[in-house]
């Protein structure tokens, strides 16, 4: 045996080890090319030729609307699957693109993870597929959402989530409280309510929500954020607005005027149920979550308005949640993909089934403006029509507010810097700052160029 | 000890402990029935809260029944639930927990044998590497893992769960050390001499003897592998090959989920978290009973 | 009796002792191929490729690079990952003397046959183990609420108030008993399978010595549980060590008491998951994995020399 050969073949062998993992990230990370124009002819043409698409969503019922896209392509087929929900969905989905396959064509996201998702150049611009006239459709904010920063069409809108207030008539009858219209108002009400009957705090604020904060923040103009497009980053959480919020919550934490506990789990179901919080500051789709959720409380509750910050100015709100439908870069079948995430957020009759059936709050306007929704009446609001205020909230909501490139980091970030400091009754205001720091180390680990305010 | 008292007295142990039972004592049996208390407290509220609707559930004294006794129809709805899943995932877990018990029972004897009984080149860095690999925690490796699964088209299969949960290192490690304790070299050597090969001697004589260990192994990778979450969480996307874990827990994020109609889910939780424990109960209790006749090793030299 | 021939012969062919071991050499390796082949496949290789992960980063913009030790150096500088290694160490010293000094002492009560209802008492202490993880934080989130859980409830009722469970100081200490809960019982069976392979013989002479139950406990069940009680031991570092399942859930109810590093593998998990830090969570991974062998090591010598001396 020839020494030689036999080590040089060991070296290739190494050198082919070595590469082989790199390959296989490369090659999950080398998107498939995808036309940059695409004419009506080559989509009548792929939606009558036999194909099959995955659509990864979570949304139950959903099969309704698949069926009415098979029945207006009959050629397609959508494969649903439910591989999670949040941040179990994300996990997945991330796995599943950097593998060689297992991706699905068309996926649910939310609104806050598109630009996430952008980043990593997993999702396909949608402009080439037909997609004009489409902008008119929906509300503004929800739009420019789904939209990138270089005129990408990234996502379609499918429900959204303007934020309100949902309050306890009862307790707020019992105390003789108002509701509050401003913050001040608010505060005021949270010290009454709270000096009246210890027990009992005017809203709860969850430490770990960091999606209700960025609501907070986008209400009151901080939009920390915008200005960032690609490689670079802009962070700005010094902003007067910023502080402002960051200072009113955690004053208001720190009297001890409303309570921390974590939302979303056993104890806050049960607090909700036997009256721990006179309010809930919440967006759109609050309303049919609590009706499951706080059943025994039903009738007690209504709905207003979010408190504004400045009692005469024209009233703003902002977004908490909602979703979109992507199709992801790693499909070879962007046009019947396209076609589809379009279809089931777009096509009359699957909007009404998502309002009417699924109670997703719409984005389009056609909804927003139909008596047949706005004029639904609740029992559990007292008889309120609850879509009718939402719909009003919705036009107030500002286009203006920027998703950071990796928001589940700023989530966790904001938990263990302004959350905590909720929880700890510390001064909220420094823990902006240890967040905006934390942001951005990681987002130089990451690689971004970060510019601050 | 040597052989011959073994083999002599094989039946000592057994007087033993049947000759002990004489003398019972309060103090010990209160102090082993608190005890039970304590482990039984949290399976008593999962209890008390499947008989629950989920008004009462979130209004009511969590430790004791109150409101409807809904406990039925909780159940009723929840193996009915969108058409049957339950069901099918109680199936899944069965068929994922019984064959990665059964495999890995099997294969944690033969191993265990091999390293208690023969010298061979490399067994103990064999065994040790077995032990090193269990102390890094595999949690955050899942990507890497997913994604060399994928490679070879097992992720997203009944495979990617049963394969991994074949290996128990835990119960390699009882094996060897019971194999030492309850299987004398003696009776080895009177097979060989008797010029059985060395298979027929593991399969005919052996395996007997192992029975309680073996026994012990697969209750442990049974009780694993039924609860296992992160790894079929990572590895499957299909919701027909969830296992009850996950699929519980997809309920629970479905209860929690932001937006839409979720539904009346919590109590289908709560109720579903309760009919899963109870196979395993079951399963333990006819191992149990196993334990108590396979003890002839009581007389085996330790 | 064949076997006391046998056994005799077996001694007197002792010279013959290296053709036998050549021979059952090779069964040897046929007896533990299934196992580790299996083991290779599933374990090994990832986890070879997961070492071979920790030596690269890649960025969200800016693509992948090799870095050869950068993740690992990166990391003995994490005063993150050593405050979570520091926390699950303490964890340990807290919590696994105390679950093998009760599960020992409750396997040595149902050995004595003294306790009525002793099947009862067995299965009830052992059927927490057969509860998922996720039930069981689900079950004791429930019980530890600080409004309605019923400790709080039973508290108000006397007018005093219930420590607060799901606080940062006690959270430790919560953690500890839900992990107490599922395994007790575990090693508890364990102990008392051991127990029972103890030889009668034994009993008979300390029988003979006049001993009663305790002196038969301490002088020959204990030393005979020594093997058993190491298992358990080894196995207490790594699960201490490897804590990630019940802080993980129990984080959705405090979370901000139990942050995102607040155990070593929760850090790693959430580097991978959340951070998209693959890399780096693979060499944080295998540190801990370091931790932890070099920990089991110190402890097996420790405990291999005060038995000897």
């Amino acid at each position: 045996m020839n020494p030689r050969l036999s080590r040089r073949a060991a070296a290739k062998g190494f050198a082919a080890a070595v590469a082989a993992p790199l390959a296989l990230g490369a090659c999950a990370r080398d998107k498939t090319d995808h036309p940059t124009s695409v004419t009506q002819a080559q989509i009548d043409e792929a939606m009558r030729t036999p194909t099959e698409i995955t659509f990864w969503t979570w949304v139950p019922g959903i099969e309704k609307e698949i069926a009415l896209f098979e029945e207006a392509y009959p050629a397609i087929k959508v494969n649903l699957v439910n591989a999670g929900q949040g941040a179990s969905h994300y996990s997945k989905l991330r796995t599943a693109l950097r593998a060689v396959n297992g991706a699905p064509d068309v996926a649910q996201m939310e609104f806050q993870m598109i630009q996430s998702f952008a980043i990593t150049e997993d999702l396909l611009d949608l402009r080439p597929y037909a997609m004009e006239g489409l902008e008119e459709k929906f509300v503004d904010f929800a739009w420019s959402q789904a939209t990138g920063t270089g005129g990408e069409i990234w996502a379609i809108p499918q429900d959204t989530g303007p934020m309100g207030m949902l309050y306890r008539n009862d307790i707020f009858e019992a105390h003789g409280i108002e509701v509050p219209a401003t913050w001040d108002d608010f505060a005021a009400a949270a010290e009454v309510l709270h000096g009246a009957d210890p027990e009992v705090y005017l809203t709860n604020l969850a430490p770990s929500q960091g999606a209700f904060f960025a609501a907070m923040l986008w209400q009151a103009g901080a939009d920390p954020f915008a200005g960032s497009d690609g490689a670079d980053l802009r962070v700005d959480l010094e902003s007067e607005a910023a502080v402002k919020v960051a200072s009113y919550w955690g004053d208001l934490a720190e009297r001890g005027l409303v309570s921390t506990d974590a939302d979303f789990n056993d104890q806050w179901y049960q607090a909700l149920n036997r009256g721990k919080y006179a309010t809930w500051v919440a967006p759109a789709w609050a309303p049919t979550f609590l009706t499951t959720a706080a059943a025994s409380t039903s009738g007690k509750w209504r709905v207003a308005p979010l408190p504004q910050w400045e009692a005469d100015a024209p009233p703003v709100s902002s977004n908490w949640g909602g979703s979109t439908s992507v199709v992801l870069s790693t499909t070879e079948k962007e046009i019947p993909a396209a076609v589809f995430a379009q279809f089931i957020n777009t096509d009359r009759e699957c909007i009404e089934t998502m309002a009417f059936e699924q109670s997703l709050y719409p984005p389009t306007r056609e909804l927003l403006e139909d008596p047949e929704f706005t004029g639904d009446q609740l029992e559990f609001y007292g008889g309120q029509e609850v879509n009718a205020l939402f719909a009003e909230i919705s036009d107030t909501v500002s286009p203006d507010f920027q998703w950071a490139p990796f928001q589940d980091q700023v989530y966790a970030d904001f938990t263990a810097t302004v959350g905590t400091a909720f929880t700890e009754r510390t001064d909220a205001v420094a823990a902006l700052g240890a967040w905006r720091d934390r942001i951005v180390e990681y987002a130089e680990y990451q690689g971004f160029e970060v510019t601050g305010s | 000890m040597t052989a011959e008292t073994m083999i002599e007295r094989p039946r000592t142990g057994r007087a033993r402990r049947t000759g002990r039972r004489s003398g019972r004592s309060t103090v010990l049996t209160v102090g082993m029935l608190a005890a039970a208390a304590y482990f039984l407290l949290p399976l008593f509220w999962l209890l008390v809260s499947s008989s629950k609707t989920s008004t009462d559930l979130f209004s009511t004294f969590g430790l004791w029944f109150s409101g409807d006794f809904a406990l039925f129809d909780n159940i009723g709805r929840t193996v009915s639930h969108d058409g049957n899943v339950f069901l099918r995932w109680m199936g899944n877990t069965l068929l994922y927990a019984i064959t990665a018990a059964g495999g890995g029972a099997l294969l944690a004897s033969l191993a265990g044998y091999g390293f208690a009984k023969y010298r061979f080149r490399g067994d103990r860095t064999m065994f040790m590497i077995v032990l090193g690999a269990v102390m890094v925690p595999t949690t955050a490796l899942a990507i890497p893992t997913y994604l060399l699964f994928s490679q070879i088209g097992l992720a997203d299969t009944p495979w990617a769960i049963i394969l991994p949960s074949l290996i128990n290192p835990f119960g390699l490690f009882l094996m060897t050390v019971y194999v030492q304790s309850a299987v004398p070299d003696s009776l080895l050597e009177a097979g060989r001499i008797d010029g059985a090969g060395e298979f027929r001697i593991f399969f005919q004589v052996t395996l007997r003897l192992l029975a309680p260990g073996f026994a012990t192994v697969l209750l442990f990778t049974l009780v694993n592998t039924w609860n296992n979450y992160f790894l079929p969480l990572i590895m499957l996307n299909d919701p027909d090959l969830y296992p009850i874990t996950v699929g519980l827990a997809r309920w629970q994020g479905q209860a929690a989920a932001a937006g839409g109609a979720s539904g009346d889910l919590i109590p289908l939780v709560v109720t579903g978290s309760l009919l899963s424990v109870v196979p395993l109960i079951i399963a333990f209790l006819f191992l149990q009973r196993y334990w108590q006749s396979g003890l002839m090793t009581g007389a085996v030299k330790q | 009796m064949t076997a006391t021939a046998t056994a005799r012969k077996a001694r007197a062919e002792a010279p013959a002792r290296r053709g036998r071991t050549n021979r059952s050499g090779r069964a040897g390796y046929l007896f533990v191929a299934p196992f580790m082949i299996v083991f290779a496949a599933m374990f090994l290789v990832p986890l070879i490729y997961a070492a071979y992960f920790s030596f690269f980063r890649e960025q969200l913009v800016g693509g992948t690079v090799f870095v050869g030790f950068e993740n690992y150096t990166r990391a003995f500088g994490d005063a993150e990952l050593w405050t979570g290694i520091g926390r699950v160490g303490l964890f340990f010293l807290l919590q696994v003397p105390v679950m093998l000094v009760v599960a020992l002492f409750l396997a040595l009560a149902l050995d004595t046959g003294m306790v009525r209802l002793s099947r009862f008492a067995r299965l009830s202490i052992f059927v927490p183990y057969a509860v998922p993880g996720v039930i069981a934080a689900l079950m004791w989130g429930y019980l530890y609420g600080p409004d309605f859980g019923p400790f709080a409830q039973l508290a108000e009722k006397i007018g005093a108030s219930a420590p607060d469970f799901l606080g940062a100081d006690l959270m430790l200490g919560s953690l500890a008993n839900i992990v107490f809960w599922e395994f007790t019982g575990y090693n508890m069976v364990i102990l008392f399978a051991a127990l029972r392979a103890v030889p009668g013989e034994l009993y008979e002479a300390a029988a003979v010595d006049g001993a009663g139950p305790w002196r038969t406990a301490w002088s020959i069940k204990i030393p005979a549980l020594r093997g058993a009680l190491m298992v358990c031991l080894i196995f207490s570092i790594i699960g201490s060590f490897q804590l990630f399942n019940e802080p993980n859930l129990l984080q959705g109810l405090a979370p901000t008491v139990i942050d995102r590093a607040y155990t070593p593998n929760l850090y790693a998990y959430n580097l991978a998951f959340v951070g998209q830090e693959y890399n780096y969570a693979a060499a944080v991974s295998f540190i801990l994995g370091m931790v932890i062998l070099v920990g089991s090591y110190v402890f097996m010598f420790l405990t291999n020399r005060r038995s000897r001396s």
